[in-house]
């Protein structure tokens, strides 16, 4: 069970930043100091220090309000390399980089605020290479489909700050912070398209009175609700089967959920100035990072047929403890 | 929250491995035709070997009969008679919903009389909940019960009854009053003797050819009045708190499960493809999603809340689930279904054809789920 003081205190922390001005704001500046100083001074730039499934709580609630910055990347750097990194700091999700020597050469790319951190983690030939954004000779500014920055760093021949044998598997605790992050994404497009069917009238009534509209509600609530149990799931046994089963859950949620969603709110949903693209932009865009349900379901697939019919029902029930 | 965590303990886990122990030893697979979940045969013998155990009326208080356990006890031994095809028919209805209803609404008399009865694995119970013109909308039941000494005469004409020609006693949803503007109001449940003088038990078969629904004409049978459950009046808020008892359980998401592990064991050979690895990965992510859902509404019910509109949201993408299942195995597999065919495969693949598209019907129709479910995320 998580720690309630923490989410409390993340809940309102969260709330009160993450004004929809500031998220849009922060999409335009490519960063939000508002944000990040308020996190960084409640210890969430230092998740990894925490239990896990406290990290991953703090991380949900960062998602329901879209927090546009990097305390995915800070865990997971902390994760990587064993302890916290001093930040703001970012991790490149990608290969690209080699050793040379003990130096580091080639491209990071896809590094989330890549241009506005300090440090970024790499993993490469299996060690945890911290390097500093300063010792890049180049940047290019790119972004998801979220617009949240997705940078490409090049180093040649940069000096590591530190280089340890990588503490987890980036891939399988990438996904973990999405999973996390989408499961509050999800939860507030459920609450903001139940809210808002019961507001908006047309013909006379609410339009969640309609029961085509109803079935669009149900669609939203249930993918939230699926993803929800999931995260929870995975932040108990946090093992390769509970971590492609949510991934999958989540990333397929990120289609079904969104498509409602926007079908709810019609051309209102479709305009910057209303909340609904935080939430659908960046579901679409976390569905794709650390994997999506291709590939983890496909992971999974291939773990189970080896495993055989007869653990099949075990596998469901027992998770990563039978296969 | 909108769900209760879900995850089992020690102790759960334990019955999970004596009940895998138990169908291993008592049931070993080659040795019985197993059945689609909740659809399975029904065996008084096996329901009685249950009994034995202490797995049916698990929840219900040990002076009437049962364990004092919980509705998580129940779901994780379900869970595990679902998955293997055990045949659970005879008791099904009973200690899925009319024991926990009795226990909950009945009179000291009424717990006496049915409890133990049920938990020994003897007496077996049909729903009488629709009729021809009450199917989704339940609240326009026609059959009604009028006063006399001693008891009500009950007149009308139940449909869809599965195992009335077989099960001992069915639970009447009836109209003891008149219908007020509240339309609600006026209903009643009565427990009523399937053999009872002026009842008649037609079948009606499905379209597979099975005979297990029916039609139950009620011509002015008589119900004493200690077979009234619950409140006169009172019983749309009765059937309610029952409904969710019916919906968002294991049989949900279960009715073709054996499907994948039947073809995974009969033919390896087609898990090979990348496709083939998809596919059953998302099968199983879904299952292993649906399941901690489902988990919850139980541990929802276990703390005494009402979880309609979860068990609701849940049943009814959990048997859109089982449908999609089917369709997943047809993809992966060429192969006829047969009735009588060679391998079980084909066998259940027949029955999972005929009978998938009751699984969005039963119990409530995916159209009435959602409108529930809508209504209530407005409230939540």
């Amino acid at each position: 069970m998580s720690d309630w003081l923490l989410i409390d205190g993340a809940r309102r922390l969260f709330a009160e930043t993450c004004t929809h001005e500031v998220v849009q704001a922060a999409e335009a500046e490519q960063w939000s100091s508002l944000v990040w100083d308020a996190a960084a001074g409640a210890g969430y730039a230092s998740l990894s220090e925490l239990e896990l499934a406290d990290a991953l709580a703090v991380l949900t609630v960062a998602g329901e309000h879209a927090a546009p910055v990097p305390l995915a990347e800070a865990a997971l750097a902390g994760w990587l390399v064993g302890e916290t990194v001093a930040g703001p700091v970012s991790v490149a999700p990608g290969g690209g980089l080699r050793i040379e020597g003990d130096s580091v050469s080639g491209l990071a790319r896809r590094v989330p605020w890549g241009h506005a951190v300090e440090r970024i983690v790499a993993v490469v030939e299996g060690q945890a290479v911290v390097l500093s954004v300063a010792s890049a000779v180049r940047v290019e500014r790119h972004a998801n489909l979220a617009g949240e920055p997705r940078d490409t760093l090049v180093f040649e021949a940069a000096q590591p700050e530190e280089v340890r044998a990588a503490a987890c598997d980036l891939r399988e605790r990438g996904a973990l912070t999405r999973v996390a992050l989408m499961a509050g994404a999800l939860a507030a497009m459920a609450r903001l398209t139940v809210a808002y069917a019961g507001e908006r009238r047309q013909f006379g009534r609410p339009i969640a009175r309609f029961q085509a509209v109803q079935q669009h509600l149900v669609c939203v609530a249930q993918e939230a609700a699926l993803v929800g149990a999931a995260a929870e799931g995975v932040a108990r046994a946090p093992g390769l089967f509970e971590i492609a089963a949510a991934k999958v859950l989540a990333a397929r949620a990120a289609l079904a959920a969104s498509r409602a969603a926007h079908q709810v709110h019609g051309a209102m949903g479709m305009t910057q100035e209303y909340r609904l693209h935080h939430f659908s932009r960046r579901l679409w865009a976390w569905r794709e990072e650390y994997g999506d349900e291709q590939h983890w379901a496909a992971r999974l697939g291939e773990a189970l047929a080896v495993a055989g019919a007869e653990n099949l029902y075990p596998a469901i029930t027992g998770g990563s403890a039978v296969v | 929250m909108l769900f209760a965590p879900a995850d089992l303990t020690e102790e759960e886990l334990e019955l999970q491995r004596e009940v895998r122990a138990f169908l291993a030893t008592e049931l070993p697979r080659g040795t019985f035709e197993p059945g689609l979940g909740m659809a399975a045969p029904r065996d008084r013998g096996f329901s009685a070997k249950l009994a034995e155990r202490g797995w049916l009326g698990m929840a219900i208080p040990v002076r009437y009969g049962g364990r004092d356990r919980s509705a998580v006890d129940r779901f994780v031994v379900s869970e595990e008679l679902l998955r293997w095809g055990a045949p659970v028919g005879h008791h099904w209805v009973a200690d899925r919903q009319t024991a926990p209803t009795i226990n909950r609404f009945g009179t000291e008399e009424q717990k006496q009389r049915f409890l133990p009865a049920i938990c020994r694995g003897e007496l077996s119970f049909a729903i009488g909940m629709s009729e021809p013109e009450a199917g989704s909308d339940l609240a326009a039941v026609r059959t009604r019960a009028s006063r006399v000494e001693g008891g009500w005469l009950l007149s009308g004409t139940k449909v869809w009854t599965s195992g009335a020609h077989v099960s001992d006693w069915f639970v009447v949803l009836c109209r003891t009053g008149e219908s007020t503007e509240d339309r609600h109001a006026g209903l009643s449940q009565l427990i009523v003797d399937l053999r009872a003088d002026g009842l008649t038990v037609r079948s009606i078969p499905f379209l597979s050819g099975h005979r297990d629904f029916n039609e139950v004409v009620l011509e002015e049978v008589f119900v004493p009045d200690e077979l009234v459950l619950g409140e006169i009046g009172g019983g749309w808020a009765q059937n309610t708190s029952e409904l969710a008892y019916e919906r968002g359980g294991p049989e949900r998401w279960l009715s073709t499960y054996l499907l994948v592990e039947e073809l995974m064991r009969a033919h390896e050979e087609v898990l090979g493809t990348e496709r083939a690895s998809i596919v059953l990965g998302e099968m199983v992510a879904s299952w292993w999603g649906l399941r901690r859902l489902s988990l919850s509404v139980a541990r929802m019910i276990d703390a005494a809340e009402a979880p309609a509109v979860q068990s609701a949201l849940v049943k009814e993408m959990a048997t859109r689930f089982e449908q999609d299942v089917l369709a997943c195995v047809q993809e992966l597999v060429a192969l006829e279904p047969v009735r009588d065919g060679d391998s079980l495969l084909e066998r259940i693949l027949f029955e999972a054809t005929l009978s998938a598209p009751s699984f969005t019907i039963r119990g409530g129709t995916n159209e009435i789920l959602r409108s529930v479910a809508a209504k209530g995320l407005g409230r939540l």
